[in-house]
């Protein structure tokens, strides 16, 4: 493992803290450092409090830590919350001209910058974050011109002299820092590469994802956190020749791109819980009439409003079960930020190829934190698009076509799939409906008709589950003993909790899995195992009662549900003691 | 399109189950006719039907259909249209349907002016319950839900659409044959939102808005010399709380639909076989 930094900027909501966080993390990514970064919103003590932390090293770092190194604490709070992680090497930067008493433990070293004036020479105030953040470059002994150069990318559009300004503000926090202050001896040295990034979080990958697979209609209603999925698509799809919608709440968001989607559009909504609980009402129309949609579930901690700007896994159970009767559905669940990008098109093909509709499950955790990958991980030439059986011209459709010329759009087939013929199809015109129908797609309520359309729906998914590959990904020695099976956004931490495993000696296997239905078989890994762990985030532990029940044994869990993700090394220490505790009752 | 399309085209072969006499026929029928008159056929034309007896409509007629759920099926037509504006949308569903389980999204379709049209099949009861009072039934309408009336003001769909920004508001009868097609076909030419609230009576559980209630109460506003583009005059008949009137109440020549307005105007279901050429700029963003 490289060396590693854990830098963090906080402060009051309305601080910029984010934009300056973000400013920082363009310029390390700019220098050829891998990045990984979190955001804290509200608080242990009271709301208003908000953070933006980094995780730096030339290696590649995919989770959060329990250390801060460097903190930029535009207020005593910041300080306060952040106590347990900082160390006595913790260098905290502040503003001791303002108005504040900053109570810094003795064994830190405290920068006091005077930012706010700094700035004002600078040319105004409103740049004192730009300034600790040439503060911050000193003490790292990062070189401040790649922090020009992510001023040039945030601000360019403001004119030059915006830029300058800001520059020139960067420089006068280093500047100060040079003069007054002997940071040396922290030891801090950020090395750089050559190497070129990019930097974005989960939403952002799932909405170039989505364009990337040919998905040209989104319709959608304001939630965080999935919001900043249509906020990406907006302005973006449009080249593209889409479009994206607001709607006037969930109950329409879904319906309008159900519409688009029986219109032959690649189609898509995004949610989180709450709007999942309205989108239910209409998914069991769109299973049952076959048309292939795209639903990503961003989720958040619920019940209800529940903490709604904090990390849970706990949407999975309805996901797999919302809605009345029996339907089928497919629930994908990427486990990485560049798996975001790459399993939203296997949605929209899973979609089309079975005509089902495809739950995309990510949470908060993933959708605010940023990573840097190099390009080559979003390669588009490696992007394939499968319509399935899409019938688009006379000869096909004429094949579908029963003695009396009417289109069999649900026609029962050995795989279960049917052709799919969209509005502007001669000869393709046909009902679908909600109710359950026959292979035209009229109303019926045939006891033989019912049960071969039952039939043929639940067909797909076992056709799917053959031709498909549900691969997992592994991490760790695939021969130890002690197995940890995790899903969604986990991977990263439990990865990095390996290398801290290793150190104890502690020798794992760890399967990370991103389908939850169908999803891969993991009965043989289990029993080969002496010891299994279940790692979510949600207190009762949804996954882990799926394994459970797929391998018929008990599985010890690892749940946490506080509303904050886990950290490698935390997950390193509970995994420890995990494996000392004694097998749950069978 | 051929211009051969007869409006028989768009009858499917499932024989209708409304009860004999019932409104929905004759809607039915004249928004087939509208369909045919306006140059459309079958193959281009996409009919959203809601749910309940008024819903049925998309089992009867033949095209490319969606009968969805409950009061949704504006946003059904709205995804349609937008993703692919070179199709007719047809929406067609009751009152319950419209102004009660999906009243919100009638606002909101209003407002979008998306270019579909809307008939509201408007019985004044739920039938396919068996009915109970519906947003539209007279506060004074006893029903098995409501045995003394609702005792509410009934709704006036013309004056929510009015007060939503509509750019087209119709209403008309199912058994004046001729003037319920003129005034559909006048609602799927215009450019925006054709909004026409039909009264469609239900012969089994309404015995108060009935055929003869209609025939010897509606006003025909053609014949009263009214002009649609007047936005006051439009008002005035709105609002009338005597009398009941059928043919186009408003109509503003300048609208401009959604599609245009936001200039959604591609055939969206055709993409590449892979990801569009110039997607890595996509990529590049992020540096
Ligand atoms: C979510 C939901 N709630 C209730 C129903 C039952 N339901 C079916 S149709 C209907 C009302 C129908 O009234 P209207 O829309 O006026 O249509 P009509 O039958 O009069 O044509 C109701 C309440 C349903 N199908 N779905
Ligand atoms: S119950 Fe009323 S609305 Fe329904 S079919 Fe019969 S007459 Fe028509
Ligand atoms: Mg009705």
């Amino acid at each position: 493992m490289a060396e590693d930094l854990n830098w963090a900027i906080g402060g009051e909501a309305g601080d910029g803290i984010d934009s300056t966080g973000k400013i920082f993390a363009q310029a390390l990514s700019r220098a050829g450092r891998h990045v990984f970064t979190s955001k804290d919103f509200a608080s242990r003590i009271r709301g208003g409090y908000t953070a933006y932390k980094i995780r730096t090293s030339v290696d590649q770092v995919q989770s959060v830590v329990d250390r801060l190194d460097i903190l930029v604490a535009l207020t005593q709070r910041t300080i306060d919350e952040n106590l347990d992680e900082l160390h006595e090497g913790s260098a905290i930067i502040y503003d001791g001209e303002r108005s504040w008493e900053a109570e810094i433990p003795d064994e830190m070293t405290a920068v006091d910058v005077p930012l706010k004036s700094l700035a004002e020479e600078a040319g105004g105030a409103i740049m004192r974050n730009i300034v600790a953040l040439g503060a911050a470059c000193e003490i790292t002994g990062f070189d401040v011109e790649y922090l020009d150069e992510s001023l040039e990318k945030r601000f360019g559009g403001k004119g030059s002299k915006i830029v300058e300004n800001n520059k020139e503000a960067a420089r006068k926090g280093q500047e100060y820092v040079q003069e007054n202050y002997d940071v040396d001896h922290l030891g801090y040295n950020l090395e750089t590469t050559d190497n070129d990034y990019v930097l974005l979080n989960g939403n952002e990958a799932i909405g170039m994802g989505a364009i990337a697979a040919g998905c040209r209609f989104y319709a959608g209603y304001p939630i965080t956190p999935a919001t900043s999925i249509m906020e990406y698509l907006t302005g973006r799809i449009e080249d593209y020749g889409g479009h994206v919608v607001q709607a006037e709440d969930e109950l329409s968001a879904i319906n309008m791109a159900l519409g688009g989607a029986r219109a032959g559009a690649r189609s898509m909504t995004a949610t989180s819980g709450a709007g999942v609980d309205l989108m239910t009402e209409t998914f069991g129309l769109v299973a049952t009439s076959e048309t292939p949609l795209v639903i990503a579930d961003v989720q958040r901690s619920g019940p209800s409003t529940g903490m709604p700007t904090k990390q849970e896994q706990g949407d999975l159970n309805m996901a797999l079960y919302g809605g009345h009767g029996e339907v089928p559905r497919f629930v994908v669940a990427p486990t990485s930020i560049d798996e975001c990008f790459w399993k939203t098109i296997e949605a929209f093909n899973l979609a089309e190829k079975y005509q089902t509709p495809v739950f995309l499950v990510s949470d908060l955790a993933m959708s605010v934190t940023e990573q840097t990958f190099p390009p080559e991980a979003f390669d588009m030439d490696e992007v394939e698009i499968d319509r399935g059986k899409l019938v688009d011209d006379d000869d096909e459709v004429d094949e579908w076509l029963d003695e009396q010329g009417r289109f069999r759009a649900h026609a029962v087939t050995d795989d279960g799939v049917s052709p799919r013929a969209i509005p502007g199809t001669t000869d393709g015109a046909h009902m679908s409906t909600g109710l359950e129908h026959d292979e035209l797609g009229r109303r019926t309520e045939d006891e033989d008709e019912r049960v071969q359309q039952v039939d043929k729906r639940n067909r797909k998914v076992e056709t799917a589950k053959e031709q498909e590959g549900w691969e997992y990904r592994e991490f760790g020695n695939e021969d130890a003993d002690n197995l940890v099976i995790t899903w969604g956004s986990n991977e990263g931490a439990l990865a990095e909790a390996l290398d801290y495993l290793e150190e104890d000696g502690v020798d794992v296997r760890v399967i990370s899995v991103p389908y939850i239905f169908p999803r891969p078989d993991l009965t043989d890994e289990i029993e080969a195992a002496e010891e299994t762990i279940v790692v979510e985030c949600n207190a009762t532990g949804q996954f882990a009662d799926l394994l459970e029940h797929d391998a018929l044994t008990r599985l010890k869990r690892i749940n946490k549900y506080t509303g904050v993700r886990f950290k490698a090394d935390e997950l390193a220490e509970q995994i420890t003691q995990k494996l000392s505790e004694e097998v749950p009752a069978q | 399109m051929s211009s051969d399309v007869r409006f028989t085209d768009f009858k499917s072969d499932k024989q209708p189950t409304w009860c004999p006499g019932c409104g929905d026929f004759g809607t039915m029928n004249g928004m087939m006719k509208a369909l045919a008159e306006t140059g459309n056929d079958p193959d281009n034309t996409f009919v959203v039907a809601g749910i309940g007896c008024s819903g049925k409509i998309g089992t009867y007629m033949h095209s490319y259909a969606l009968h969805g759920v409950h009061g949704r099926a504006l946003p059904v037509g709205t995804g349609v249209k937008l993703a692919r504006p070179d199709i007719e949308v047809m929406v067609a569903g009751g009152d319950g349907d419209g102004y009660s389980i999906g009243a919100g999204h009638f606002v909101h379709a209003v407002r979008r002016n998306v270019d579909m049209t809307y008939c509201v099949m408007d019985n004044r009861i739920y039938g396919l319950t068996k009915g109970q009072a519906s947003p539209t039934s007279r506060s004074d309408f006893e029903t098995s839900t409501t045995p003394e009336g609702t005792k509410q003001p009934p709704v006036n769909p013309l004056a929510l659409a009015l007060a939503s920004g509509a750019s087209f508001i119709a209403q008309s009868f199912a058994s004046d044959a001729l003037r319920h097609q003129e005034i559909v076909q006048e609602a799927i030419e215009h450019d925006g939102f054709g909004f026409v609230n039909v009264f469609s009576p239900c012969v089994t559980f309404n015995d108060v808005d009935t055929y003869d209630y209609f025939r010897d109460s509606l006003v025909d506003l053609d014949e009263e010399g009214h002009d649609p583009t007047d936005y006051e005059a439009a008002k005035e008949v709105i609002l009338d709380g005597e009398k009941e009137y059928q043919g186009v109440m408003y109509k503003d020549e300048n609208s401009v639909p959604y599609n245009e307005k936001h200039g959604v105007t591609e055939d969206m279901s055709e993409i590449p076989e892979g990801a569009p050429d110039d997607a890595m700029d996509l990529v590049r963003e992020f540096y």
